[in-house]
């Protein structure tokens, strides 16, 4: 009988798991699509890294994000520029990498949580977008000895209006997609 | 952008290929810990040692650059703001904005970490089949307690299969956006949406297919472990890669002091 428990459990983590990576490849993806709309590109990696907390909640979501650090410590080149290994989880931008891990699960939690409507899913997004905020930019200001006023000013401030559209973005393809990934 | 081949596995018979891949990712992870606070000179080191691995998967310096063109622009772009951010001796000004020597040699030597981590990842990549890279992370998880190596090793494949699918589908979606002039939109958000959202039914139903086909075929975590062909060399490998760490970190004593004191 234990068997047969195990093997329903399986078929039933087999959906969210193919999900969980199919999302680890979308942000890996993410940071190789560039969307030109002005003189900075936007790029979706931190777009699908929310969208993995909204769709897959918050167990799957941050299972997915830890995978996609794993991957890129591993040495495939999956991190931003195409670069990858354990030094840069150390270097200047770490603590965007490793902030990924509450960012997903702080919305995936509040998403749960709040409930799923398009302004439900902002407010869970912001949330996630300021833990993401809250230790990269500490990480930052102490990898270059930076002041606060600089570290915001490097590290915040002109990704801002950026995040602002992936934001709007994300929550019309939220809408969308969750039934696809409820059927 | 399916163009990308950076995550393509290369069957060939290079040491590189032979190579047990847990070995592999030990080395990775050394070199890209190193390159974190290497000088120029380490570096240059670095690449040197590095070049005769790159000839042996049939690439020369100009096959590289053409091959990572899209990130060498970037990669310029982060010089250059570098070159002109960093305060100190000024070399030259265009259109009242100062070059200073201080921040050439910044945005220089971390063009050139980033270039080197670029290439190990690239040297990876395309010698490590798929298989090996999930039997390696079921290796390494395995003592972990609390997480489910199997599971893990099983999403780290689905990954690799996923990749160039999304690759192939958000390059085919990009054209068809284009060709119906989505290029010329205004509106980001609408750009962001007939971009992503396509792509993402797409992709979402052929990993629904995916799971059916899994499910239909009784799929189970509980499978042979895996097993793994060292080549021979791995020791060579290892005293060979530890020597560079320990060199490049020699060459490199003033960054080291400053980062660590």
């Amino acid at each position: 009988m234990p068997e047969t428990n195990t093997a329903v459990s399986q078929t039933d983590n087999l959906r969210p798991m193919v999900h969980a990576a199919l999302f680890v490849a979308l942000i890996s993806v993410g940071a190789f699509i560039a969307i030109p709309i002005g003189p900075v590109p936007i790029v979706l990696q931190n777009m699908f890294v929310l969208l993995a907390g909204l769709l897959l909640g918050p167990v799957w979501g941050t299972a997915c994000v830890a995978v996609y650090l794993l991957v890129g410590m591993a040495g495939l080149p999956v991190f931003a520029g195409g670069t990858s290994g354990i030094g840069k989880l150390f270097g200047p931008t770490g603590g965007y990498l490793l902030g990924y891990l509450p960012a997903v699960l702080v919305t995936g939690a509040l998403s749960r949580f709040l409930g799923k409507t398009g302004f439900r899913d902002i407010l869970a997004m912001i949330a996630g977008s300021a833990v993401l905020y809250s230790i990269g930019v500490p990480w930052l200001k102490l990898a270059f000895s930076l002041s606060w006023g600089q570290a915001v000013s490097m590290g915040l401030a002109p990704f801002l209006l950026g995040d602002a559209v992936k934001l709007a973005g994300a929550v019309i393809i939220a809408k969308k997609i969750r039934p696809l990934l409820k059927e | 952008m399916a163009d990308l081949t950076l995550f393509s596995f290369n069957a060939g018979t290079t040491a590189l290929h032979d190579l047990d891949v847990r070995v592999k990712t030990g080395l990775v992870c050394m070199l890209s810990m190193t390159l974190f606070f290497a000088g120029f000179f380490a570096c240059l080191i670095c690449f040197l040692a590095l070049y005769p691995l790159i000839r042996s998967q049939g690439l020369t310096l100009l096959h590289l650059i053409l091959r990572l063109k899209g990130f060498l622009l970037l990669l310029i772009i982060m010089a250059a703001a570098r070159a002109v951010t960093v305060p100190g001796e000024p070399v030259f000004s265009i259109l009242d904005v100062e070059i200073t020597r201080q921040g050439l040699a910044q945005g220089t030597l971390v063009a050139a970490r980033f270039f080197l981590v670029m290439v190990i990842g690239m040297l990876f990549a395309v010698t490590t089949r798929p298989a090996d890279l999930k039997s390696a992370a079921q290796w390494f998880l395995a003592p972990v307690p609390f997480i489910p190596e199997k599971r893990v090793g099983l999403m780290i494949s689905l990954f690799l299969r996923f990749f160039p699918l999304i690759l192939a589908q958000a390059g085919q979606t990009a054209d068809a956006v284009n060709a119906r002039c989505g290029s010329f939109r205004k509106n980001p958000v609408r750009r962001i949406r007939s971009l992503t959202l396509p792509l993402l039914k797409k992709t979402v139903m052929a990993a629904d297919h995916l799971s059916l086909a899994m499910t239909a075929r009784c799929y189970s975590e509980n499978r042979t472990d895996p097993a793994f062909n060292p080549g021979g060399k791995e020791r060579i490998f290892l005293i060979a890669g530890a020597g560079l760490c320990l060199g490049m970190v020699l060459l490199s004593r003033e960054s080291v002091r400053m980062i660590f004191w």
